[in-house]
């Protein structure tokens, strides 16, 4: 019998500048100071078993983030949530905790899809027809973007079309905002900026990458 | 725009956001408008270098603990985040607050290496303050300075408003109390400077004026303000056992050079290596007990949550209960997932014992720092550690494994010939030979001998001493190349020597340096202790455009006559006992380890030294 449990968090404010590795670090700084004692692996360097269903890039903030992690002690979830929550720094907390079935797959492995809102300040001046717009970037046949390849590093050009599940886009006083599920885990991914930059190529709008923020709203599984 | 608004623009576009976002575990909150004393600890490098200083850690939470001081953290920006900041005219800020550090009461910088005075200079001038201290007027903060390099000042005299000497456990609060007081009384800037003197190891440059003979020396350094000290002495925490050690450390979100919990077990050093600087300003030796050291290692990594622990002193393995204080760590380390590291130990039986159980070390290699290739120059410097020390700790090495030995020396010591560099040479040799007399295989094992430049530093026995010029370090440099490379299994790693010169320069300089460093800051030099960001033409040019000549005080050998800029400091280790030592180094003698025999360096009539004669008791 393992105990395996997940929690779910959100990660906000100035926070969202550290790495995904970083905040592997500081959880695990976390259970420690809760007196969670985590399962290590074996071996030679033996490293606790604790992993995130889906890495958030540095940035991003997100209102539903997954950590599973197995530990040494069986304990009831709220007094996980609790003692974790209660050693959040500001801009994290622990929203519910989860016990995870024995024999099932990583939330790695079992991540097929992401819900993301990016929010685009754009000139008050610019005039433009929600529906319309999104109508027409939606309907092309393919969307298309150069992607490096990661064994070769040859460019090549793929279509996103597919892996953008469901969009809308709304327009909210000076900003622009998409709301966008799309394709993520291991087997096929799409990183929400190259739905801003060929969005924002299609339709013209000028925009500074460093004043759009793009926050994760969901992850899903498969069932 | 508030700042925090505009850096929130920058965070997206810097390379490391997390540097410049504060929020750590167990940093202080506090309402500034409720405090009459911000004090800002600076350290002039990047976050990661500068958080991975206990010092810091130290400071901070002492100035913390008192109700009427805020302590906040300032680092230096990285270049990338600066030219973001300048460009936006974003000021330098503090971590905590987000504060523009020109609204703070006192900017205090911590000098741990020379080569970052150039960032102090340059993190005034992003903050929006002038450089010198003349051109502040009462709505700039107190810039003041403390660490190491403040045991000669004179460098940064003209810029720093007043010096911190010696430990800063209690001086630091001293002089929050002081301006406490001050900031009630509403005088003027003076009137605080004034107040300061009465506190022990307070320096304040613009009260003493120096002069000079035609040929460039210093004549002396006269008191203008007669109430000032004649010499600044040091201050010293008697009782490091009873001394405020922080257990609640600041975690840092990001990855640091060290990220680990530290306890200091002593401070200062009984083994009076002549080179060393640290071995001379933090006499006398003062222990935490093991028992001490024990409670805070346990606390800090419950409240941290660290995996690594780490234990810092000069050589760790002098202290008085090293042993059974090492085998109780472990055992606190191994009941809780925590990895042991013990720097600066000395390679006997028992050391070698106790690497045999942490894991991890025979990747990383064994360190040996011999300093120097003979008997005979390691006895010009102290260096008490024989050939035959050195080719015993290796056979026992080699006979349990490592694969791995790592040889540090200095070139350019005094007395210094080709024939110890010879001795270096041999060294690697002979242990290429005991490595395949014990294995009998000469591949899959490897000896690294680096070499590094040596600095004369002040307040040692070698102060008086010239640096060598680059060219002979060159030569130096290139005759072991020459003469390692025709050994098997030996790399060898050296450096150019730009960076050590500049350090020599300002190890020793004086008070005309402080044109210098302002030119050079001016013309773009910063992160000098940075390979890739040292920028040697441009010092070169600061040097001739302010007509001073660096040579001076790199290469120009000194008189015990003379009066050296660093006079003014008094670290308790007395100059008659630098010039002995300093007659034993050229006639080739030791002196014994203090805890043998008390050499009378002149410090226990400062404050009580337990060390003398310890192992006769
Ligand atoms: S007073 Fe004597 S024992 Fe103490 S540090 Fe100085 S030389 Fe060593």
């Amino acid at each position: 019998m393992k105990n395996r449990y997940a929690v779910r968090f959100y990660k906000d404010g100035n926070i969202r500048y550290i790495s995904h590795l970083d905040l592997l670090r500081l959880f695990k700084r976390t259970f420690k100071r809760a007196g969670i004692r985590l399962q290590y692996s074996q071996g030679f360097n033996p490293h606790p078993k604790m992993s995130f269903a889906q890495p958030l890039s540095l940035g991003y903030s997100s209102s539903s983030e997954y950590l599973e992690f197995e530990t040494q002690n069986t304990y009831s979830t709220d007094v996980i949530a609790e003692k974790l929550n209660s050693l959040m720094p500001e801009g994290l907390g622990i929203l519910s905790c989860e016990e995870l079935p024995d024999k099932e797959k990583s939330l790695a492995a079992m991540t097929e899809a992401a819900d993301y809102e990016i929010t685009i300040p754009v000139d008050d001046s610019l005039e433009i027809e929600n529906t319309d717009l999104l109508r027409e970037y939606i309907s092309q046949d393919q969307i298309k973007v150069m992607k490096r390849q990661k064994k070769s590093g040859r460019k090549i050009e793929i279509n996103i079309k597919p892996l953008i599940y469901s969009i809308s886009v709304d327009r909210r006083g000076n900003c622009i905002m998409l709301e966008a599920k799309l394709a993520a885990g291991s087997v096929s991914n799409l990183s929400p900026e190259l739905v801003l930059t060929t969005f924002c190529e299609f339709t013209d709008i000028s925009y500074d990458r460093a004043t759009v923020a793009i926050k994760r709203k969901e992850i899903y599984f498969i069932k | 725009m508030t700042l925090s608004k505009q850096l929130d623009k920058l965070l997206m576009r810097a390379e490391k956001p997390g540097r410049y976002i504060g929020g750590e575990l167990h940093t202080e909150k506090k309402n500034p408008a409720a405090i009459s004393t911000r004090f800002g600890f600076a350290f002039p490098d990047t976050y990661e270098i500068g958080m991975s200083y206990l010092g810091l850690q130290i400071i901070y939470h002492i100035l913390n603990k008192m109700e009427s001081v805020y302590c906040e953290r300032v680092f230096a920006p990285a270049n990338d985040m600066e030219n973001l900041m300048r460009k936006e005219s974003l000021p330098l800020f503090t971590l905590e607050t987000k504060s523009p550090v020109k609204d703070l009461d006192i900017l205090g910088f911590t000098l741990q290496y020379e080569l970052s005075f150039s960032n102090i200079l340059n993190m005034l001038n992003l903050g929006g303050i002038p450089y010198r201290s003349a051109e502040r007027d009462a709505s700039f903060p107190f810039i003041a300075a403390g660490g190491p390099c403040a045991f000669n000042p004179e460098p940064l005299a003209d810029i720093i408003d007043f010096f911190m000497i010696g430990d800063g456990e209690d001086i630091l609060p001293q002089v929050c109390k002081a301006h406490d007081r001050w900031k009630e009384s509403g005088k003027d800037k003076d009137e605080f400077l004034k107040s300061l003197i009465e506190i022990n190891g307070i320096y304040v440059p613009k009260f003493y004026t120096p002069s000079y003979y035609e040929d460039g020396q210093l004549k002396a350094i006269k008191k203008n303000y007669d109430k000032a000290p004649d010499r600044i002495e040091k201050q010293i925490v008697e009782n490091l056992n009873q001394a405020e050690f922080p257990q609640k450390t600041i975690v840092p979100l990001i990855e640091t050079v060290h990220d680990r919990a530290v306890v200091e077990v002593f401070r200062g050093c009984t083994r009076g290596c002549r080179f060393c600087q640290a071995g001379m300003i933090y006499r006398p030796v003062r222990e935490r007990s093991k028992e001490t050291i024990k409670q805070i290692a346990a606390r800090q990594l419950e409240e941290t949550g660290h995996d690594e622990l780490s234990i810092l002193s000069l050589s760790t393995s002098d202290h008085s209960e090293i042993e059974p204080l090492v085998e109780e760590l472990m055992s606190v380390c191994k009941d809780n997932n925590v990895s042991l590291s013990l720097p600066s130990l000395r390679l006997d039986s028992f050391s070698f014992k106790v690497l045999q159980e942490i894991q991890g070390y025979k990747k990383s290699g064994l360190t040996f720092a011999p300093e120097a290739g003979t008997q005979r120059l390691r006895n010009v410097i102290n260096k008490t550690i024989t050939d035959a020390d050195i080719y015993h700790g290796i056979e026992k090495a080699i006979e349990l494994g490592w694969t791995n030995i790592k040889l540090y020396f200095m070139l350019g010591l005094p007395t210094e010939t080709f024939e110890d560099l010879d001795g270096i040479v041999e060294i690697a040799k002979n242990i290429t030979d005991i490595n395949y007399r014990i294995t009998g295989k000469r591949g899959r094992f490897n000896i690294t001998v680096s070499v590094s430049s040596f600095v004369p530093k002040a307040h040692t026995p070698f102060q008086w001493h010239p640096q060598d010029t680059a060219d002979v370090f060159l030569e130096k440099q290139l005759y072991l190349k020459d003469k390692l490379k025709k050994i098997k299994g030996v790399s060898y790693n050296y450096h150019g020597t730009d960076s050590s010169y500049l350090e020599a320069v300002f190890a020793r300089g004086d008070r005309r340096l402080s044109e210098v460093l302002i030119k050079a800051v001016t013309l773009g030099c910063k992160f000098d202790s940075w390979r890739e960001h040292l920028k040697y033409d441009l010092w070169m040019q600061a040097f001739r455009e302010t007509g001073i000549d660096p040579n001076f005080y790199a290469h120009r050998e000194r008189t015990y006559d003379m009066v050296l800029p660093w006079d003014i400091i008094d670290s308790g280790v007395t100059k008659e006992f630098l010039i002995s030592e300093n007659n034993k180094a050229i006639q080739e003698t030791q002196s014994p380890d203090c805890r043998l025999h008390c050499i009378g360096c002149g410090i226990n009539q400062k404050a009580e030294c337990t060390m003398g004669e310890r192992y006769e008791e």
